[in-house]
């Protein structure tokens, strides 16, 4: 329990920690930055790939991938899996996490909604990264309505 | 024991290359470089045929009268290459594939490493250690 | 694949094995009857020879009903080349017999033609064992086109040996003993018949070989002799040949022969079941040399039956090695259509494709249990690999091309060259690229191997250059860069590899340019001795041919990139410089349409979600301009990266855009250490220049080094600065000398500097002599002053005339024009906090004064301690001289101005762009006098007024004060003096205005009127002087003077005129009235308005007082005097021009003296309470006061 515990707090920090220090070097932007954090995960998520897809057989295909990450590398970094996956067979996946442990402990409802994009954009990242290095290029954005639900849409960009 | 490994990147270029014998690295990375077509089309049949080639071990690429190539890929499309003595019969199948595993246990922690960007050169001396001493049997 | 028990089934003495592999071969050509077609003599052109052979070559499918009716289809292949080697394998694989022989031959006269005869006659000679039939076909000389051999009618089969005799030609005919069927053509006629001929060979070939079928099947199998493979004789030296084993072997040895014959004869089904029976029995009894065989057998007749089409959908990419014609090119799809498969039903046996590899496999396994075998194997690996091609299966393919470098061979050099050329077409087939370039490699070393005897410089060289891509890498350094792929080790020694290759072929110029190419694509992956010796190398390379950025075309039609050393050296800085400050061009400002308030700024949205933050680029358009036919500058930081000393020569820029000319420049870099060089040149129209970067020639290499393809990255890809059309230039000098200090202003458009001292009120003139030295005429010019100063001061100071310089226009190239700048030394002479004494100085004061200041008018100066006398209310103001608090206002202070000239003329004016220049104008002012104190009396006639004026000398030399027109005085250095200034009172005229509009409230009116009154006086007054000393000579103004409203009263006409008259008499001014006590003295006044409106509300008052002469008045005179008649009068309006009267008497009681004070007070406005308005603004008193001494 303590070590899930300081992965949040430590989340809640950098994510703190960058906030502010946008606010310091540009005061006059409109928007909150995120990318900063998405960046810190797109880092993250292209490191860790190599870990945790060592023992995976070879992905058959992008459906499959998108299930690993469903799965055994959701289990990894939050314990739980990602409770349903959708996809049009066009490049787009979206996948729902009826209680992600971001915003678990932020509210279960409306509270707080407008500050969800702080807590999920890290997520983007990781899941950006980690299908980069497995040489899917994607845009990952996410979708929260009622906390703590969250929809991650992932869009491959084929080129 | 491997006389030669070899990490390739994406994007078919060498980021880490290790010879017992330095003298012989030149014309290991021919040997390296020409079995990358191999390799290339294992994984391309893979994607046709499915189950069969799964496994990121890839076996042998293709053998000469001196050495023998392996090759294995990493989800992520980082190719490891292991060169063998021809002579050497105690290398089994079954030692090449460890000796796979162990490298990429040392790629992933690489990879790791904040002082790593990956797609670079691997130069990193602890990881050059490692991965000698698995070439020569000694972890 | 091979098999582990190599060789040992095979003797290891040398046999005669077939020495000559035939690389070429695809399974099919089992199937074909192999014709050579022979070129004879030397007649012939090979180009000839090759349009024939390839003519002879389409006619490679034959349809032919045999004599039950069924349509064979008989496949031929046509070779240039064959060695008589071959026919032993015969037995072997019958495909390997040469059937039928063409020969080609050239004739102009007997003679030559019996030499053909006679070589075609040996050619028979030597494949006799094997040969059916043969043709030979002579070109004659164009001439006889006209006779050639009409035999045709008598064609013949191959039994009867025709004497073809042309006795026709009556000149040339073939000998007697030629049996040969001889045909004659035109080399250059159309040849109609050709083909048909062709096809009855093929057909006469046919059916000898179909009798030899039948003759072979007809026979006992039980009875057939053993067939052998060359190497085998020995081997069966002393075996039982009755064995069962041995009648087995022949048997299935037989089997598959008849197998052969039959898939000659195009008969698929029988040959596929012969070859089945064939590995059946073979198999048995481990023969395994003849079961590979029969392997072999059923796969090419499997693959001939399922790919009947395979060679020819082949890509026809050959190696450039290859002749040109090569039989398979020849045959392209023109006889695809006869050779339709509706077989593929009804063919039994057939081995299905995936089988076809694995018999293949396993028949090459059998065949590496033979040595002697390893060129039949090394054969079989090539067809089978191209049968892996047909299928797409690129491994089994890689497989069975991997195990022909296995095969232990003993081949001629060309035969190892053949051998990987082969490997690596294959290899690029089925998209190994990098395997095939493997093998181009190895086969060009073999070219030129020592073991070589004929080393072929030029076809390794090819190879490699081929090799490259394979290798990751291009010609392009350009794309080399941009596509950085990693391999730099075996690229080097590849490149290093080509360019000895390059060197030996003797085209220096490639070796160069690869060598170039490699130490600008791999620099960074040198050693520093690599580095050091690379460039060594080049240099002695260049030495032979100079390097230059130019394409190179091989005559193989490969284009080579030029190469460049853009970074031997390195640029660290490229800097486009302006042009000196005054040199720069400007925008003549004209007059701008309102673009409307909507500014229009697109937001950049940043790409935060990638990856790799880009690095921002510099600006690639300067924010200057250059100027056409004038020096423009670019400015290089250049390291040299090598130990020695690095010339590099011709530097030049390169540009494009308007023409420009670039001055080339040298310099020897020492190593290591950064450089700075400036490279120059001339725009030579106006326009927009783009700088893209220099061309060096170092290292014997001349390179355009272009920005973008520069290591350094933060240099955009090229600079684009804007030329403006020519402009004039002008040189500025000044008749002044240059001044000491360049102080405040920091404007870099200074180009001279003058500096001057003046006292304050001196003038002087400076002459700016402007000089063009441009191309181009001075059309416009325009001078100004900036300063710090206020407009006015500064237009005091500094004035010229601008239609003297205007007049001078234009001023043509080489000539001069001059501006005369006066400059005048303003200050302000007056005492700066005198302003407030006067105002307070009690009136009867400046009276008592007064008879002494008028005595210092004819009496020269007055001494300073006199002012003693002259009481302030600032005491510090006492004493003038030596008091530091006042000098200190008053020392030397510095002016700084600019003359900024705007120029331009020519073009550049058209496009309303002038230079500016400016002269630095240093101006010391020195103090020469000042007016400490000044105060106003009156004068003897009214029209007149008195300024004193104390003056002091602050020089240190005698000055000559002349303070009016007449009147001069000498005031010693550092001494003062009081003089008396008559001055024109300041008329009504002037100031009317202020009385008009009195209905204004306008607080200032009184401030304008005294500011009015005292411009009046310095208008009037001049002091001049001149300093005897230095002859200096000025004018000091007393500009600014101020005024209090007693003084104000003075200085100005009153609009009211008095006119007083006592007892009867009107009184002068300054005139004592004289009565005893007692008397009566009338007094009357008459009041005349001199404005041109009416005053109202006029108080008129009459007031007696005396004065003690001690600052005390006493206005308590009731015991004293008395009146008659009202002493007040009020006026409600007083029209203009009319006199109001008024009287009163005065009868004084005591003996003393009296003064009358006669004033009229005027309300400004209504409010008529304010008392303020009341002392100040409308008080006219009647001055001086009366003084009436009563006795």
């Amino acid at each position: 329990m303590s070590d899930d515990a300081l992965f949040d707090f430590l989340h809640s920090e950098i994510v703190n920690y960058v906030l502010e220090r946008n606010q310091s070097q540009n005061k006059d932007a409109k928007d909150e930055d995120l990318s900063n954090i998405e960046y810190i995960g797109f880092s993250t998520g292209y490191r860790m790939i190599e870990r945790l897809t060592k023992e995976m057989p070879r992905f058959k295909d992008e459906l499959e991938t998108m299930k690993f990450i469903c799965t055994d590398f959701w289990s990894a970094i939050y314990k739980k899996q990602i409770d349903n996956l959708r996809t049009n067979h066009q490049g787009v996946y979206v996948l729902q996490d009826n209680a992600f442990k971001f915003l678990t402990r932020l509210s279960s409802g409306k509270q707080y909604l407008e500050v969800a994009p702080r807590y999920v954009s890290f997520t983007c990242g990781i899941i950006r990264g980690s299908l980069a290095n497995l040489n899917i290029n994607c845009l990952v954005t996410a979708e929260v309505q009622n906390m703590p639900s969250c929809k991650f849409h992932i869009q491959v960009q084929r080129t | 024991m491997a006389v030669c490994v070899a990490i390739i990147g994406k994007d078919n270029s060498p980021k880490f290359f290790a010879c017992l014998n330095p003298d012989e690295e030149l014309s290991f990375q021919y040997k390296v470089l020409s079995s990358l077509d191999v390799v290339e089309e294992k994984l391309s049949a893979g994607n046709k045929a499915g189950s069969d080639l799964r496994e990121l071990y890839l076996g042998m690429l293709y053998s000469l009268e001196t050495h023998k190539i392996y090759g294995y890929v990493t989800n992520t499309k980082i190719k490891f290459i292991i060169i063998v003595d021809s002579t050497n019969m105690v290398l089994r199948d079954n030692e090449i594939r460890s000796m796979f595993r162990k490298i990429h246990s040392e790629y992933a922690d690489i990879v790791s490493n904040p002082f790593y960007t990956p797609g670079e050169q691997i130069c990193s001396k602890p990881f050059l250690n490692n991965i000698r001493n698995i070439m020569t049997g000694t972890v | 694949m091979r098999s582990s028990v190599s060789y040992i089934l095979s003797s290891t003495t040398s046999e005669p094995t077939m020495s000559h592999p035939d690389y070429e071969q695809y399974s099919h050509d089992h199937a074909a009857l192999l014709v050579l077609v022979k070129h004879v003599g030397s007649q012939l052109k090979p180009k000839v020879y090759g349009k024939f052979f390839e003519q002879i070559s389409k006619i490679n499918n034959c349809k032919i009903t045999d004599s039950t009716g069924l349509l064979r289809n008989i496949i031929v292949r046509y070779v240039r080349e064959h060695p008589v080697e071959n026919n032993d394998w015969g037995d072997f694989q019958t495909h390997r017999r040469l059937l039928g022989l063409i020969s080609l031959g050239k004739y102009d006269s007997q003679q030559e033609l019996s030499e053909i005869c006679r070589v075609h006659e040996s050619l028979k000679v030597k494949y006799n064992t094997t040969l059916f039939d043969s043709r030979c076909i002579f070109f004659g000389p164009p001439k006889e086109m006209t006779t050639p051999v009409s035999d045709d009618s008598s064609s013949c089969s191959e039994n009867e040996v025709k004497k073809v005799d042309c006795v026709e030609i009556e000149k040339f005919t073939t000998p007697a003993n030629f049996k040969t069927r001889a045909l004659f053509y035109d080399e250059v006629g159309p040849c109609s018949d050709l083909e048909t001929q062709v096809n009855e060979f093929v057909n006469s070939l046919f059916w000898v070989l179909e009798s030899k079928r039948l003759e072979r099947s007809r026979e006992k199998l039980e009875r057939v002799s053993l067939l052998l493979a060359p190497f085998e004789k020995k081997d069966f030296v002393g075996l039982d040949m009755e064995s069962r084993n041995n009648k087995k072997r022949c048997t299935g040895r037989m089997t598959k022969h008849l197998g052969d014959l039959c898939l000659q004869a195009g008969l698929l089904n029988e040959s596929l079941a012969y070859y089945t029976a064939a590995a059946e029995t073979l198999k048995t009894i481990n023969d395994w040399l003849w079961l590979g065989a029969a392997y072999e057998g059923l796969s090419t007749a499997s693959a001939l039956a399922l790919y009947p089409e395979m060679p020819r959908n082949m890509p026809l990419h050959r190696n450039a090695s290859l002749q040109e014609g090569s039989p398979r090119k020849s045959s392209v799809s023109v006889n695809a259509p006869l050779l339709s498969s509706p077989t593929k039903k009804i063919i039994t046996n057939s081995l299905l494709p995936e089988d076809i590899s694995k018999r293949y496999r396993e028949a090459i396994i059998h065949y590496s249990k033979y040595q002697n075998a390893g060129i039949v194997e090394t054969e079989a690996s090539f067809k089978a690999a191209r049968i892996a091609v047909e299928q797409n299966h690129a491994l089994q393919a890689a497989s069975f091309l991997q195990n022909v470098v296995y095969i232990n061979l003993t081949l001629s050099e060309q035969e190892k060259i053949q051998r990987f050329e082969t490997l690596a077409e294959l290899y690029s087939q089925i998209g190994f690229n990098r395997k095939a370039a493997f093998c181009q490699r190895l086969a060009a070393t073999r070219y030129v191997s020592p073991q070589n005897t004929s080393p072929n410089w030029g076809k390794c060289y090819s190879l490699m250059l081929q090799s490259l891509p394979g290798h990751c890498l291009t010609l392009d350094p350009v794309e080399m860069k941009e596509t950085d792929q990693g391999w730099p080790a075996l690229q080097i020694q590849l490149l290093q590899e080509l360019v000895v290759a390059a060197r030996r072929t003797g085209n220096s110029a490639l070796a160069t340019r690869h060598m170039t190419f490699l130490l600008q694509t791999m620099w960074g992956h040198l050693t520093p001795t690599e580095q050091k010796e690379l460039s060594i190398q080049l240099q002695s390379l260049s030495a032979q041919c100079e390097g230059s950025p130019v394409l190179l075309v091989l005559d193989s039609g490969i284009v080579v990139p030029p190469a460049n050393l853009t970074d031997i050296p390195m640029c660290t800085a490229f800097i486009v410089r302006d042009l000196q400050p005054h040199l720069r061009p400007k925008a003549i400002p004209t007059l701008v349409e309102d673009p409307g308030p909507f500014l229009f700024t697109p937001r950049h949205f940043g790409g935060g979600n990638s990856l790799d933050r880009r690095q921002q680029r510099a600006k690639t358009k300067v924010d200057f301009l250059w100027v056409e036919n004038e020096v423009c500058e670019i400015q290089v930081k250049l390291v040299n990266p090598l130990p020695f000393e690095l010339k590099v020569s011709n530097m030049r820029l390169l540009t494009s855009g308007v023409v420009f000319e670039s001055v080339p420049e040298t310099v020897v870099l020492p190593p290591d250490v950064s450089t700075t060089l400036t490279l120059s040149g001339w725009a030579r129209e106006g326009g927009e220049l783009e700088l893209s970067g220099y061309s060096t020639h170092t290292l014997g290499v001349k390179s355009n080094c272009k920005l973008k393809h520069m290591a350094s990255t933060n240099f955009p890809n090229f600079y684009k600065v804007d030329v403006v059309p020519a402009l004039p230039q002008l040189k500025v000098t000044t008749s002044f000398p240059p001044s000491a200090s360049f102080s405040n202003f920091h404007d870099d458009n200074i180009v001279t500097s003058a500096g001057v001292t003046l006292f304050h009120g001196e003038s002087t003139q400076c002459t700016v002599t402007l000089t063009n030295i441009g191309q181009v005429d001075v059309e416009m010019l325009e001078a100004e002053i900036h300063s710090v100063l206020e407009p006015s001061l500064q237009d005091q100071i500094f004035s010229w005339d601008d239609s003297e310089v205007q007049s001078q226009l234009p001023i043509k190239p080489g000539t001069s024009a001059t501006l005369t700048l006066r400059l005048h030394s303003a200050a302000n002479f007056l005492a700066p906090n005198v302003t407030a004494s006067p105002s307070t100085l009690p009136h009867d004061l400046s009276s008592g004064v007064y008879s002494s200041m008028s005595a210092s008018v004819t009496g020269g100066s007055l001494p300073s301690r006199f002012n003693s006398s002259f009481r302030s209310t600032n005491s510090a103001m006492s004493s003038l001289v030596g008091l530091p608090t006042v000098i200190q206002q008053h020392t030397s202070s510095a002016i700084e101005g600019q003359l900024r000239l705007r120029y331009s003329g020519g073009p550049g004016f058209k496009s309303d762009y002038c230079r500016m220049c400016s002269v630095f104008i240093m101006i010391e002012m020195i103090p020469s006098l000042h007016v400490t104190n000044w105060d106003v009396l009156p004068a003897e006639i009214s029209s007149q007024f008195y300024l004193v004026l104390d003056i002091a000398n602050l020089t240190s030399q005698e000055m000559e004060l002349r303070y009016t027109p007449t009147k001069t005085m000498l005031i010693e250095g550092q001494e003062s003096c009081r003089v008396p200034v008559p001055v024109d009172r300041c008329p009504l005229s002037k100031l009317s205005k202020y009385y008009e509009d009195t209905e204004d409230d306008n607080g200032s009116t009184n401030v304008d009127m005294t500011r009015i009154c005292s411009e009046h006086i310095s208008e009037l007054v001049d002091l001049q002087w001149l300093l005897l000393a230095t002859d200096s000579k000025g004018t000091s103004s007393l500009k600014g003077i101020t005024l209090t409203s007693r003084m104000m009263d003075i200085v100005r006409m009153s609009p009211l005129m008095w006119e007083v008259q006592v007892n009867g008499s009107a009184i002068r001014p300054q005139e004592d009235i004289n009565c005893d006590a007692g008397d009566c003295l009338e007094l009357k006044m008459n009041l005349t308005n001199s404005l041109d409106k009416a005053l109202k509300q006029l108080n008129v008052s009459v007031q007696f007082y005396q004065d003690y002469e001690n600052g005390n008045l006493n206005y308590r005179l009731d015991t004293r005097l008395a009146t008659t008649g009202s002493v007040k009068k009020t006026i409600n309006c007083l029209q203009s021009k009319e006199i109001a009267s008024h009287e009163c008497n005065v009868i004084f009681f005591t003996p003393g003296q009296y003064k009358v004070d006669i004033q009229c007070c005027a309300p400004d406005n209504f409010s008529t309470m304010c008392a303020s308005t009341l002392s100040t603004g409308h008080v006219w008193r009647f001055t001086p006061p009366i003084n009436i001494s009563v006795k």
